[in-house]
């Protein structure tokens, strides 16, 4: 009883914020929709009863679009509404509704076609971190390993092209100039 | 506590009792929290603090809650009303959700009507990483509140929100790992008991993660040395400039209420939680441990210097990750040994 | 705290101390070694410790620095110049002031205001007298040029007032009759010094 009225109220207003961050002209009502969706996701989690997962979506997602409202704030002013510029909206219509249209598709073949049946049944008397440990270590062992090298070689290049030319500095065009130098050089004279 | 099947059964209304509880005391605490702390920072620089409300001022928190609930409430006008008026309410909402899933009192059963009001609301087993994940959420208060009032000194105060969430989320996450390898469990109730009947506390295994874990959680709470987001000294009140009333002590019982969730954590985490010591019985441990954590972080923001953005920045990244990633790789190592 | 500590102006032969700061690290293997020395350096603990100890001293050993200044005032140097006071001669009990107009005529903020006649034994006798202290600069000038230490400077310095012009009639400034035995003779400002013998000289014939 209690579950289904909180996986409607989740449902309904997952939705509502999707919708918001979809159509609101505000970097900041989009931004905070998109966030607090993502919040509200996490509780299907906990309504189905796979806390770890719901604990991630939170940590992640909350990280996430905090680099993004770091961008918003870089990039917009956030008390303004953005004017968009449409230039070729039949485009824009057609390829939107395709996209929906597969993705309809998509989601709805295995349920017409057959029933979803688990492969890896839930496991009785192991939480849910063990048992998403277990499955990506044993099964999607390759795929975690590849995605973690991936990331790694994504954070060096990252690193490497932002720090290009970190010991540069910008106020006096000075490559060995080092402020904390200056400090204490000007208080031990 | 320690055998799961002695206990009775937990009921809504117990809950929801535990829940009024938390509520009310935590508030009510978190409102005292700024009478502490003023009195506090007064003895350290050898004044006397608030002194005329009451005796030696300890009704100071009723005439502060008076005037700001009677103070004008100030939207300003070119501001973003709505995202302006629900900041104050997140930081201080995940506040008190985060003290959902912590151990906050001993449990105990109401003795006429029979209902037995369990220590934490809602035990989940991911308990640690729900109240930090909870916690960082939080930060979203400061971050919509500085956006959001178009004014140039929130806009710094939101920016800073940014890079310290950045900065220490991670510091926060892999501190904590080390402990949470050791004991296998991200429960809280499982960390007691790893420390209960007599064992050593987990901060003599782990005393490079709980240092981590402390400077963490400072950057989580805003505490002193990393107090950037509402430094008066340079950017007036940061994100609360623009704030006045009611809302603004709601971003402060958020922040208080949150210094607590911290001393809670670090308490059953890494000092041994609600177990007797010797003779003396856990409630009291463990209230004393919560106290004894809030007084540091008082003592802290009266003895330090802040630092800068870039230098947070730099300590987070450059200093602790290695740091913390090395302790997980250490204690990974151990355990394998052993 | 002594006067004699304020009177000392010669700036250049205070104690200063030059700190010896070391030259800052250039290898890569000194910043190291500077972090790891930063680090392990109870500095940080120190700084604890001081805001400890001062805890310590103001709740267990009465160093408490607050004064509750409407409950309780600190001693004010004899030289400050607050309020004025009308001082009477200790014997009879008579005012001190001849009428003479000096303070009057010398006041650079014309605040003073007085009037005089002679009573019946042809002294001169004060009629009125009365301060305007919402012009009044507290300067000084009439307690320095008053011949018979007559009006000087008093310690009531809470002067806040209803109105900007409040005068003080001479009867509120005077001493009252009954506390006359509590009168002090005054020691500052426009007093004499304690070595005036010393410093008296023959005026010159030239002149």
């Amino acid at each position: 009883m209690y579950e289904v009225i909180a996986f409607y109220v989740f449902a309904i207003s997952t939705t509502i914020l999707f919708l918001i961050t979809a159509f609101s002209k505000n970097v900041l009502y989009a931004m905070t929709a998109l966030a607090s969706g993502m919040v509200m996701i996490s509780g299907f989690f906990f309504l189905l009863g796979a806390d770890f997962l719901g604990v991630v979506q939170l940590i992640v997602y909350v990280g996430a679009v905090m680099a993004l409202y770091a961008f918003g704030m870089m990039f917009f002013d956030a008390t303004k509404d953005i004017k968009e510029k449409h230039q070729n909206p039949t485009l824009v219509f057609i390829l939107g509704g395709l996209m929906a249209l597969v993705f309809v598709i998509m989601f709805s073949a295995p349920i017409i076609g057959e029933n979803v049946q688990a492969i890896h049944p839930v496991i009785e008397g192991v939480g849910n971190a063990q048992a998403v440990g277990m499955v990506l270590f044993t099964k999607y062992l390759v795929a975690f390993e590849v995605a973690a090298v991936m990331l790694l070689v994504a954070m060096i290049a990252g690193i490497i092209l932002a720090g290009k030319k970190m010991d540069y500095s910008l106020t006096t065009n000075d490559d060995t100039y080092d402020h904390e130098d200056e400090i204490l050089k000007g208080a031990g004279k | 506590m320690v055998d799961a099947t002695m206990l009775p059964e937990v009921t809504a209304a117990g809950v929801i009792i535990k829940a009024i509880l938390i509520l009310a005391v935590i508030a009510g605490l978190a409102g005292f929290g700024t009478y502490i702390e003023r009195k506090i920072l007064a003895f350290m620089q050898r004044r006397l603090g608030p002194m005329h409300v009451g005796p030696h001022g300890v009704l100071q928190l009723a005439a502060d809650g008076i005037k700001l609930f009677t103070k004008e409430d100030i939207i300003p006008q070119h501001a973003n009303k709505i995202i302006f008026a629900i900041a104050p309410i997140i930081t201080a909402a995940t506040a008190f959700i985060a003290l959902a899933a912590v151990p906050v009192f001993p449990d105990f059963t109401i003795p006429f009507i029979d209902v037995y009001v369990p220590s934490i609301a809602s035990d989940i087993n991911v308990g640690i990483l729900f109240v930090l994940g909870m916690m960082a959420a939080g930060l979203y208060g400061p971050l919509l509140a500085g956006m959001a009032q178009s004014n140039k000194w929130g806009i710094i105060g939101s920016a800073r929100t940014a890079i310290q969430f950045l900065s220490y989320e991670v510091v926060t996450g892999l501190s904590i790992l080390a402990p949470i390898m050791m004991v296998g469990s991200l429960s809280f109730v499982d960390f007691n008991n790893y420390q209960a009947d007599g064992a050593l506390w987990l901060v003599v295994y782990q005393p490079v993660a709980f240092v981590l874990f402390l400077i963490a959680g400072f950057a989580e709470t805003n505490r002193t040395p990393f107090d950037l987001l509402e430094h008066e000294a340079e950017i007036i009140s940061g994100y609360v400039t623009e704030y006045s009333g009611m809302r603004w002590g709601l971003f402060f019982i958020g922040e208080y209420a949150n210094m607590i969730t911290i001393g809670i954590i670090a308490s059953v985490v890494f000092l041994g939680g609600y177990n007797d010591f010797w003779f003396i019985p856990g409630w009291i441990m463990i209230i004393g441990k919560i106290a004894f954590s809030f007084f540091f972080m008082l003592w802290v923001r009266a003895s330090w210097p802040h630092v800068r953005p870039d230098q947070l920045m730099w300590l987070c990244w450059k200093v602790l990750m290695p740091l913390a990633v090395i302790n997980i790789l250490i204690t990974g190592l151990v355990m394998m040994i052993v | 705290m002594g006067l004699e500590q304020f009177k000392n102006r010669n700036v250049g032969t205070q104690n200063y101390k030059v700190l010896d700061l070391e030259m800052p690290p250039i290898t890569a293997m000194e910043k190291f070694k500077q972090v790891v020395s930063r680090t392990f350096k109870p500095e940080l603990f120190a700084g604890l410790g001081v805001t400890l100890r001062e805890m310590i001293n103001a709740l267990f050993r009465g160093k408490m620095h607050t004064t509750q200044y409407p409950f309780e005032k600190l001693p004010i140097s004899p030289r400050y110049r607050a309020i004025h006071e009308m001082l009477r001669l200790l014997e009879s009990g008579h005012y001190r002031c001849i009428g003479c107009g000096l303070c009057e005529k010398i006041c650079i903020s014309n605040c003073i205001s007085m009037d005089t006649r002679y009573d019946e034994n042809q002294r001169k006798e004060v009629t009125e007298y009365t301060i305007n202290f919402g012009r009044c600069i507290f300067c000084g000038y009439c307690a320095e040029v008053c011949p018979e230490l007559a009006i000087v400077h008093g310690g009531r310095y809470e002067t806040a007032s209803e109105q900007r012009a409040s005068f003080s009639l001479f009867e509120d400034m005077l001493t009252p009759i009954d506390k006359l035995n509590l009168q002090q003779e005054y020691q500052g400002f426009g007093a004499i010094s304690s070595n005036a013998d010393e410093n008296i000289k023959k005026t010159p014939l030239a002149y």
